[in-house]
Formats: structure tokens, C-alpha cells, sequence
């Protein structure tokens, strides 16, 4: 009986930690991607303060961001009127318009709407008749 | 003594020292990586949500229909931004959430935002017309 015991605390149990590792990896490398993804359609604008409607998430489609001085972000890159009117444009025939068109709006809360607005007009014109504006939950 | 210079035993002692020692150091340095990944990513991106306003220029809005619709007026009052519903010329927010209150809610409501107020008080418009219980918030550039 005690020889038996003595065996069961000698035998080894291998436990293999290389696949997890491999995985722990590759969360960190989709996380750091996805986030660098965000910060690429995201520039920096302080959003107006709201909690918004409070609903599910959606995915974020064209992101169109105006800031302060009324300057027109898009990927990173600024973008005149004429030149959004175009990316709308490449957007509506990507997706198909209608509702699976997804625009959402970033202006910053300090910015005149005068942008705003203008942008506003050029997607109506579009024939693109809602959007989202972003808020940040305060 | 072995070529490392260990003491070579043999029997159940010698068994127990052979067991298979795990090393954690590399699990704990990504760990580590996680945590101050996620502490620095936690900082810099402010948690978002949405409004979704329908989107209407003036002469389509009047193409639309005939009736006279529910207007908040964001405008610009004596050098700062005001809230105007009819005649009612409204300062405070929360004077514009009681009167919002008392509006009825069935036909909607147009948000006119001119183009000198800062976009804070168009967006603090239409998420009080939301809480207000408004279907359908309408934004409407001023043209």
C-alpha cells in the first residue's frame, strides 16, 4: 500500500505550455492590430459629451471625422469636400447604399457645424439620408 | 558525478529529482505585455457611442410633407449659442429637456443647427430630443 502511493507521486504529468504561448501570441498580435485599425479611422477629435443611444455596436463602415479648425479626416488622410463626395461615392458602390451603408460622423465638439453642415448637405445630395454621430460617454 | 558535475543517484530519489521542472518566465513576461498593453490601450481610447439622426436639407424637408414639423432652432443668441423652439428663446439645457418634455412626440423633431454654434450644442440637441422620447430626431443643416 505505501509502495503504491510512493509510485502515484513519482509519475510526471508533462504539461506542454509552447500552444499557449502560440495562442497568448496571437491575441496580442489581432488585439494590436485591430486597435491600430481604430486608431487609423479614428483621428483625434474631442467628441461631444453624450451617452448616445445606448444600443449595441455596429461596425463603423466609412468614418468621417471633422475637427476643430474644420478640417476633414478620412483614414488618416485629409480630404477636401469634392474628394469625400468622391470616397461616399466608392462607399455607396462597395456596400450597395441604402442601409447596409454605414457613415459615421466624428466632429469634434468644438468645431463650428458650419462643416458639419456642409457635409451634411453633400450626403444629402448623395441620396445618403441618415448617419450616425459619434459621442464619447462621458 | 555526471559530466555537469551533479551527483548521479540511482533509485526513487532519483526519479523524484528527474521530474520535469516548467518554466513560467516566458508565460509571465507576455502576461506582463498583456496587462500593459491593455492599461495603455485602456487610456487612449475613450469609450464611443452613437446618435442616428435622419439627415434633411431644408428643401427636401418642405418636398416631404406639408405639415408645420416640431423645430429646435440651434443658433447663435447675442454671441452664444441658444436653443429656440417657436417663439421660446432657451439658454440652459435644462430648460430646453422640460420643454422638449412637453412637446408631443408623434410627428418627430427637426434639429435647424446654424452654422456658427459649436457642434457640442447641435449633438446636446439631439440627444435631448432622444431622451425626450423622439422616434425620429431629423438633423437639418441651416442653408
Amino acid at each position: 500500500m505505501r509502495l503504491r502511493n510512493r509510485a502515484k507521486t513519482d509519475r510526471v504529468l508533462p504539461v506542454e505550455i509552447t500552444p499557449m504561448i502560440d495562442v497568448v501570441f496571437l491575441l496580442i498580435i489581432f488585439f494590436m492590430t485591430t486597435a491600430q485599425f481604430a486608431r487609423m479611422t479614428r483621428a483625434e477629435v474631442e467628441l461631444p459629451r453624450e451617452p448616445g443611444e445606448q444600443q449595441r455596436a455596429e461596425e463603423a463602415g466609412l468614418v468621417i471625422n471633422i475637427q476643430r479648425d474644420g478640417q476633414i479626416i478620412v483614414n488618416e488622410q485629409a480630404v477636401t469636400l469634392a474628394e469625400l463626395v468622391g470616397l461616399v461615392d466608392a462607399e455607396r458602390a462597395r456596400t450597395g447604399g441604402g442601409s447596409a451603408m454605414k457613415l459615421l460622423l466624428r466632429a469634434d465638439r468644438q468645431a463650428n457645424a458650419a462643416r458639419l453642415n456642409e457635409v451634411v448637405i453633400h450626403l444629402q445630395q448623395l441620396g445618403i439620408h441618415t448617419a450616425r454621430v459619434a459621442t464619447e460617454v462621458p | 558525478m555526471n559530466l555537469h558535475g551533479r551527483n548521479v543517484q540511482s533509485g526513487p530519489r532519483a526519479r523524484r529529482l528527474d521530474r520535469i521542472t516548467l518554466n513560467l518566465a516566458s508565460m509571465i513576461d507576455v502576461t506582463f505585455l498583456i496587462l500593459i498593453y491593455f492599461l495603455v490601450t485602456t487610456v487612449l481610447i475613450q469609450p464611443e457611442d452613437r446618435l442616428s439622426p435622419a439627415l434633411q436639407t431644408r428643401q427636401a424637408g418642405a418636398a416631404v410633407s406639408d405639415f408645420q414639423p416640431q423645430v429646435v432652432e440651434v443658433f447663435d443668441h447675442e454671441g452664444q449659442p441658444a436653443y429656440r423652439i417657436g417663439e421660446r428663446i432657451m439658454r440652459e439645457r435644462a430648460e430646453l429637456i422640460a420643454t422638449l418634455a412637453a412637446l408631443p412626440k408623434g410627428e418627430g423633431i427637426f434639429i435647424n443647427v446654424s452654422d456658427a454654434v459649436p457642434v457640442g450644442f447641435a449633438v446636446a440637441a439631439m440627444q435631448e430630443a432622444r431622451n425626450a422620447g423622439f422616434e425620429q430626431v431629423t438633423y437639418v443643416p441651416q442653408q
